[in-house]
């Protein structure tokens, strides 16, 4: 999957990844303990406003994303046989775009 | 000997050993298009060139001093206490500046003066305007440079693609019937098989043999495998009786800290903290040659002002020196002295004896690396098709005692001479003549013999014993009564070799049978050794008689040869020093007394 | 996949024990790995038990001891026995060292010797390294540079740019740090290993050295560089004290800025 010439772009992608999601999962957590935890209706309203939508679409795409690309970093490490690494790799992109897509289908389900 | 399975090469040359000499006489014969097999018994980069340390000596004059070759040179002939051939010491310290000008294009991490140049220390013995004060002429790279030199040349190596032969223990040499040496055969420890080396020109670069004796800065490996094939193969080795005594190895264990220590600024002091080599040299002080340390040294002890609770050492000094200087210059060795005496050398002397560490002497060659041995009134015969080059050759530019920094310069410029010698010798591509199944049978049984050997005797109790005797009878300082009870023992304990026994039987990576032909090779030159020494009646450079204590120009201003026949009797002849030097761009050095 | 069931030799078991005769009071136990190609067994420890009070104080001390005076037949490289030629690094006492460096007193209780991990084995304690060392030869360890210097003279480097390559230049090649890198022994034939993209990197550092670009583009690799993981076991093992994590991060970096 890895061309000879991706390794510095995979992995700066990956510490770009992670240090977005930093400020994103600071941001989320302390939602989760002011806001979303009062209830079903507040947790809709909360959702409902364009900050927090935007904010959920990029933590769910970033979060993916890293999921992704570490994943493909354990398999290229454990994973010899070739047929196999392939497979895996591609599962892991499709299970992360889908996975992804559908997540932030959800918020604007909500949100709209 | 069908149980041997025989692998066949041919080359135009085959080199064996790859330390600094053998790979620096690789390159140059690989870049210039020969097919060069280098054949060792340790990856190129283990070799004991990597243990140098201080420097390498090149009159650069990188420090503004003057300095020229004509200094190094007349340092030099006075180091080697006149037994150094001078046309070839001529040679060595004028080749020395292009060659050590080559290490540094080929890429060797000198450490740099302000100005970007290579920088260079002061060494024992290296002096400016013949004697008047002392020179900076050793080449650092920081208290590392024979690691440096030895890594670079091993990649340079890599670069034009040498083919290397790692982990071959070369058994003996090839002779055919007219004393011609063909190659060499040698056993592959990876797999157990007998590889048959075929060369125009073989090149020994098998290093020394420091490990005769029990306490020595050389390597476990330091067997003198090539001076041993080479008396076996009935040519004579040179001055066997020059073993120099290194004046700082470390108390106990045996390891080198680098005279470049005393180049820095590092002094010795008896039990008194007295400086004594002001007494022995006031000139140069603990800067004087290494047989003048070392005997100093050695007299302290001996008249009870030595250090430590045995009165049985001397004390090294560093702690003066800036500690940003010592870490820069010296981090080597700090470690070193933190390692194996505990010692953090800011703060506290280093507990140092001398311990042998190099051998003058050794295969004799001429000036291009040829070997040569005396037939009747031919002092220079040629030896066709075997070189000699590093420390297991005499050509002799070292005489009765080296100078510290010349080691790497000898290795680096004879190793660079043999390439370009080799290259006008050798028809690259001819064919090799037949060989005579015979000679390579003989060897075999030799091998069969030590392979199959089930006596009660181990390896290493034999070999404790020849080493304590060398220990013992072939010291710093030697006497009649000590010299003639040492050729007994040692001849008494050779003897023991027909009742060894070895445990492993296998073929591969059988360490056990190689330090059962590791051994054989010592034995045959300590019995060399201990021959010559015992023979040389006067005292010079490292031989110091007692009961001759003034050199004898008169009668003894000649190289000892020595052949060892198999039943290890030894027959002993002369050849004349070379006074003469090469060209007329410098005069002959005439004998003088050597004061420092 | 990762292999569940166990190759051929893989399970060691017990040796032959060595007690010790005499009534030695300061007396240590050494159990060493034995693996010989030539008969069908499987690895074994053997164990032998030392006098301490007539050993010299290394570990390689204790090796060589046992091999002169116990058994004979046990394997292992050994040369300068200070540290500088890199011949006996194995696993002592569950560390990549090398043996001569190592103090015998350092070690609490029984010292425990391996070969270095993960690598084939020759014998006992020998470890085939001829992968590593073709490794070595990937990264063209030479000096490379277009411009020819003016000939017969050394070439300029100031030493600001010489201290550039400290700590790079002064490796020994013993291998104790890639064979201490999970990443290593699990991709060894196509990451190249902290000891190799040390030596990479010793050039690239160079001042002399003007081929940098190039070595750059060969490393630029998702396996040769980028398998390192910053486990950092290299430089906590390393006998010699430097840093091959601290160059493998340079390497990076500079891969950072060409992008």
């Amino acid at each position: 999957m890895q061309s000879k010439s991706h390794g510095v772009v995979h992995w700066k992608l990956q510490r770009i990844s992670a240090i977005a999601m930093i400020p994103l999962i600071i941001w989320f957590v302390s939602s989760l303990v002011f806001s979303l935890i009062n209830g079903y209706d507040q947790s809709i309203n909360w959702l409902q406003s364009p900050l927090n939508a935007t904010g959920m679409i990029l933590l769910f795409g970033t979060l993916y994303f890293h999921a992704a690309s570490g994943l493909q970093v354990v398999v290229e490490d454990y994973v010899h046989n070739e047929g196999l690494k392939i497979m895996s790799l591609i599962l892991i992109k499709l299970l992360s775009v889908l996975l992804g897509v559908l997540s932030i289908l959800c918020v604007l389900k909500i949100y709209v | 000997m069908s149980e041997y399975e025989i692998v066949d090469h041919e080359h135009d040359v085959v080199v064996v050993g790859a330390g600094g000499a053998g790979l620096r006489a690789t390159l140059g014969m690989v870049s210039g298009g020969l097919k060069t097999a280098c054949i060792t018994k340790v990856f190129p980069t283990r070799s004991h060139t990597v243990a140098a340390q201080g420097g390498i000596g090149a009159a650069l004059n990188n420090m503004g001093e003057n300095d020229s070759w004509q200094f190094h040179m007349y340092d030099t002939v006075k180091g080697s206490d006149w037994l150094g051939d001078q046309d070839a010491i001529e040679y060595m310290c004028k080749e020395a500046i292009p060659s050590v000008t080559e290490l540094e294009n080929f890429g060797v991490p000198f450490s740099r003066t302000e100005d970007g140049e290579v920088y260079q220390r002061p060494f024992g013995g290296h002096t400016l305007d013949y004697g008047k004060k002392m020179a900076r002429r050793a080449c650092a790279a920081a208290d590392r440079t024979g690691h440096a030199i030895l890594h670079t040349l091993y990649q340079q190596c890599l670069k034009y693609q040498a083919e290397f032969f790692v982990e071959y223990i070369a058994l003996d040499l090839l002779m055919d019937d007219n004393g011609k040496c063909v190659g060499v055969l040698a056993l592959c420890m990876d797999d157990g098989k007998i590889h048959r080396f075929r060369g125009h020109q073989t090149v020994l670069a098998t290093g020394g043999y420091g490990r005769v004796y029990f306490s020595c800065t050389s390597a476990h490996t330091c067997t003198g495998d090539g001076n041993a094939m080479v008396l076996r193969a009935g040519l004579p080795l040179q001055d066997m009786e020059f073993v120099q005594f290194h004046p700082t190895g470390v108390y106990g264990a045996g390891v080198l800290i680098t005279e470049g220590s005393r180049g820095e600024g590092g002094y010795l002091t008896n039990s008194e903290g007295e400086r004594f080599m002001e007494r022995y040299a006031p000139t140069a002080k603990d800067l004087a040659s290494r047989d003048v340390v070392s005997r100093s040294m050695t007299i302290e002890i001996n008249e009870g002002r030595g250090v430590g609770p045995n009165k049985d050492h001397i004390f090294m000094h560093l702690e003066h020196i800036d500690p940003a200087t010592l870490q820069m210059r010296l981090p080597g060795i700090s470690e070193t002295a933190k390692i194996f005496c505990g010692v953090d050398v800011t703060k506290e002397p280093i507990p140092v004896l001398p311990t042998v560490h190099y051998n003058m002497g050794g295969i004799p060659t001429n000036y291009h690396g040829e070997v040569v041995t005396r037939k009747g009134n031919d002092q220079d015969a040629v030896v066709s098709g075997l070189m000699a080059i590093g420390e297991a050759a005499c050509v002799s530019v070292h005489g009765a005692n080296r100078l510290g920094t010349n080691s790497l310069l000898d290795i680096v410029v004879f190793g660079r001479a043999a390439a370009q010698r080799a290259l006008k010798t050798v028809e690259k591509g001819s064919a090799h003549a037949p060989l005579p199944k015979r000679v390579t049978d003989k060897i075999l049984a030799r091998l069969d013999k030590v392979r199959h050997s089930n006596g009660d005797v181990s390896v290493g109790e034999v070999r404790n014993s020849m080493q304590n005797a060398m220990q013992k009878h072939a010291a710093v300082f030697r006497s009649n009564t000590s010299m003639k009870e040492g050729v007994q023992k040692v001849d008494t304990i050779s003897k023991g070799m027909d009742n060894i026994g070895i445990k492993d039987r296998s073929m591969i990576f059988n360490t056990d049978l190689v330090e059962a032909l590791e051994l054989e090779n010592l034995m045959q030159q300590a019995i060399v050794t201990m021959k010559s020494a015992d023979q040389r009646k006067e005292s010079r450079g490292a031989h110091s008689h007692e009961d001759y204590p003034e050199r004898d120009d008169k009668n003894w201003m000649k190289h000892t040869i020595m052949w060892l026949n198999e039943k290890n009797k030894t027959k002993l002849d002369y050849r004349d020093v070379h006074l003469n030097t090469l060209t007329n761009e410098v005069a002959s050095i005439p004998p003088a007394a050597r004061v420092y | 996949m990762a292999e569940f069931a166990l190759p051929k030799h893989s399970k060691i078991v017990k040796g032959i024990d060595y007690p010790i005769n005499s009534e030695a009071e300061n007396t240590k136990k050494i159990n060493v790995y034995r693996w010989s190609p030539d008969d069908d067994e499987n690895p074994r420890i053997d164990s032998y038990t030392i006098d301490l009070d007539q050993c010299g104080p290394m570990v390689l001390d204790a090796l060589i001891k046992i091999k002169q005076e116990i058994d004979s037949s046990l394997t292992f490289r050994r040369s300068c026995r200070e540290g500088i030629c890199g011949s006996c690094s194995m696993n002592i006492d569950g560390t990549n060292t090398l043996a001569c460096l190592k103090s015998i007193d350092d070690v609490k209780g029984d010292i425990n010797i391996y070969p270095l991990p993960h690598m084939e084995v020759i014998k006992d304690l020998v470890p085939d390294l001829s992968k590593a060392y073709e490794q070595l030869t990937s990264v063209k360890p030479w000096l490379q540079s277009k411009s020819d210097p003016e000939k017969g003279k050394s070439r300029k480097q100031s030493p600001k740019e010489r201290e550039k390559i400290d700590g790079l230049w002064e490796c020994v090649l013993c291998f104790s740090c890639s064979t201490s890198c999970p990443s290593y022994w699990w991709n060894g034939d196509k990451y190249l290993g902290p000891a190799v993209l040390l030596q990479a990197y010793r050039w690239i550092a160079d001042s002399r050295d003007e081929n940098t670009e190039q070595r750059l583009e060969e490393l630029e690799d998702s396996f040769k560089l980028y398998r390192c993981h910053t486990i950092m076991n290299c430089t906590k093992t390393c006998p010699k004290g430097l840093n091959p994590a601290k160059a493998i991060g340079e390497i990076k970096k500079l891969q950072l800025e060409r992008r």
